[in-house]
């Protein structure tokens, strides 16, 4: 028992660093801390703290949709979104009840039990056949307080033919400690296309926990992207699933923790059917005394005929008091596959960095330099140029280039 | 301009430069020859601030400032440009990006604005099109995909860009064919001027026949062996190293 599992609990026990999946990110110092269940009310405007926006890409044409402390700001918020989209709270639902999925989790966790158990609240996302909806639809959460826990869970159905952009940014207060807890389930149905950028970018000491679930049917489109600009420590946890032929699912994760920071991706692309493809790249600079874990889990099932799976890691670890564990899983069970993988861990390029400042660029302009070109493939894919811009001028903010 | 007095360097536990001294004045050109080996490149690295090699004694002035005491990008805005034996491909890294935080990071160091746009493009099409290189530096990372030849132009370019004070050319002539030696020359010799110095290092006469050197030095097992004038360089290329080349174990305390 601990002063966490007193307040929380839950039929599953908490992972011990025995689990595999858990070993270099242990959550003992979670389990010690006293944090409350968040069952505040919405406060719109008058709750918000002044150093935020609620939205936070201001140059991004969306719709927002917020929540604070895992609770649904309705006056913060742009709902509904436009024809053809049920964008709903469940706070907010009649008795239709949110969407049904028959999303299957490769492993149910402590983390996704009290997700279930403590839940506040959540958005239900259906994009109707056909629907391209015309922006992205932004979910701002918020951290602001000292030991709050937000637990929420947001379902996202894109029916065939349709076209959705959704971003999840989560921010925290420098003054807030405690919990997220997010969970994320996606299904994108035959012809559809899905993209998510989710972005952790909390001030404070948060536990964040993440993890989508998306299932992909024929033919269907996923462009994921997973940002860390700041947070304590951050888990993020991501499983696709491609149960139709013809797939293609682009996954890609930029971090770059300062100080005593934990960064954590865990992914798992399952090829369940055949002729697709999947593309995976995620870059990383560790700096200070950070840590941080790379997990990629490649399935090719004996069905998955004809998949192309591409998967890179790249992590350059900048200061001797960082590192990373970096590991690629690899379990093919079809012959008629190609898959490449690399995962490295190395320093700045010292030949580059010379050769910069060679020109009269100093040491800090030049390493900006090779961070930018570091993360160009990753950021250009970004669904839109404002956001973008907008991580990467957040990045650049923080670090001081 | 250029004053080096007893310079010595290693890397490592290797001693390289031992005890090289050489005098530079504004406009000259100096050659340096040498066999493979010998530290031409290891002189250039020194000069230009690269801190993997340490330097065990002596000196370096420019205009009375102390070299040896800047950071490279710090001597690079007093002036001081290599071309690189091997230029380095960074890819992500447009050249024109490149260029423009360069020339600024100058320009900066003298109390200058950042170029403004217009007069930067075309600056570019200026330089490039003294090394033939107009119109394909847009668009491509530093020397990704660039063929050798079009490497060495772009150190070229470059140069010209910066308009140093103190030019160092590191082989500059390895691996071009008779065409691109002839338009890298070109762009050397548009370059000279009397307030502007060259130290080309060269492995090979022939780019002197197309550089007219003042000064021709040979460097041997990290010292300066022999100096004469231009028809040096003839000697060298007729008669080779061997009568110049000091043993190459220490022979002082014997
Ligand atoms: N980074 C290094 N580590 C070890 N030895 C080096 C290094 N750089 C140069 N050297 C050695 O120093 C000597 C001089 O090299 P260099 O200056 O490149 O000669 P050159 O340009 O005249 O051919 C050579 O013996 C070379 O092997
Ligand atoms: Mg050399």
């Amino acid at each position: 028992m601990s002063v966490f599992t007193d307040k929380f609990s839950a039929t599953l026990p908490p992972p011990t660093r025995k689990s595999e999946r858990w070993k270099y990110s242990p959550i003992a110092k979670l389990l010690n801390h006293e944090i409350e269940i968040s069952k505040a009310s919405a406060q719109g405007l008058n709750g918000w703290p002044e150093s935020l926006m609620p939205n936070p890409v201001l140059n991004l044409d969306a719709y927002l949709v917020v929540f604070k402390n895992g609770v649904f700001e309705p006056t913060l918020s742009d709902l509904p979104v436009s024809d053809g989209v049920d964008c709903i709270p469940f706070s907010k639902m009649d008795q239709s009840g949110p969407l049904e999925f028959s999303n299957v989790y490769h492993q149910k966790e402590w983390i996704g039990e009290l997700n279930d158990t403590y839940r506040q609240d959540g958005l239900s996302l259906h994009v109707h056949r056909n629907v391209k909806v015309d922006r992205p639809i932004v979910i701002h959460h918020l951290t602001d307080g000292i030991n709050v826990a937000s637990f929420p869970k947001h379902l996202i159905k894109v029916e065939e033919g349709g076209e959705l952009n959704v971003v999840i940014w989560s921010s925290a207060t420098d003054r807030s400690s405690g919990m997220y807890n997010g969970l994320l389930e996606a299904s994108i149905g035959p012809n559809a296309i899905l993209s998510l950028e989710k972005v952790c970018n909390e001030g404070g000491k948060v536990f964040h926990f993440s993890h989508e679930h998306i299932v992909q049917e024929r033919d269907s489109k996923l462009k994921m992207h997973t940002f860390t600009i700041k947070g304590d420590w951050v888990r993020n946890e991501l499983e696709i699933i491609s149960r139709g032929k013809g797939t293609d699912s682009v996954f890609n994760g930029a971090y770059l923790p300062l100080g005593t920071e934990h960064i954590d991706n865990h992914t798992t692309m399952d090829h369940t059917s055949s002729d697709c493809t999947s593309s995976e790249l995620y870059r990383g600079i560790m700096y200070g005394h950070s840590t941080g874990v790379f997990n990629g889990k490649v399935f090719v099932r004996p069905d998955a005929q004809k998949t192309n799976a591409f998967q890179q890691n790249t992590n350059i670890v900048a200061d001797r008091g960082a590192a990373i564990n970096t590991k690629p899983e690899l379990e093919i069970y079809a012959d008629d596959v190609k898959c490449a993988h690399g995962c490295t861990v190395g320093q700045f390029d010292l030949d580059a960095l010379f050769y910069l400042k060679s020109r009269g660029i100093d040491e800090k302009a030049a390493k900006a330099l090779l961070v930018e070109a570091f993360l160009a493939d990753v950021l250009s894919s970004v669904s839109s140029t404002e956001l973008s811009a907008e991580i990467m001028s957040l990045y650049t903010e923080r670090h001081g280039w | 301009m250029l004053k080096i007095n007893n310079l010595c360097a290693k890397v490592g536990d290797k001693d390289i430069l031992k005890g090289l001294n050489l005098e530079v004045k504004p406009g000259e050109l100096h050659a340096i020859m040498g066999p493979n080996g010998s530290g031409k490149s290891t002189l250039a690295a020194v000069l230009a601030g690269r801190d993997s090699f340490e330097v065990t004694d002596g000196s370096v002035d420019l205009d009375g400032i102390d070299l040896l005491d800047l950071e490279a990008s710090d001597r690079a805005r007093e002036g001081v440009f290599l071309a690189f034996q091997y230029p380095i491909e960074i890819p992500g890294v447009s050249n024109l990006n490149f260029m423009k935080a360069a020339l600024n990071g100058k320009r900066s160091h003298q109390g200058l604005e950042p170029i403004k746009a217009k007069d930067f493009l075309a600056k570019v099409k200026e330089c490039s099109s003294l090394v033939e290189l107009d119109g394909q530096l847009r668009d491509r990372s530093v020397n990704e995909g660039f063929s050798g030849g079009e490497k060495k132009r772009n150190e070229i370019f470059q140069m010209a860009m910066l308009e140093p004070k103190l030019a160092i050319l590191d082989e500059t002539d390895s691996g071009l064919d008779i065409d691109a030696l002839r338009v890298v020359s070109k762009g050397v010799n548009a370059m000279r001027s009397s307030e502007r110095s060259f130290i080309v290092i060269t492995h090979y006469q022939r780019l002197l026949e197309h550089i007219v050197p003042d000064f021709v030095h040979v460097l041997s097992n990290g010292k300066i062996v022999k100096s004469g004038g231009k028809e040096l360089a003839l000697e060298l290329e007729e008669k080779g190293y061997d009568w110049l080349k000091e043993p190459s174990h220490d022979t002082s305390n014997a």
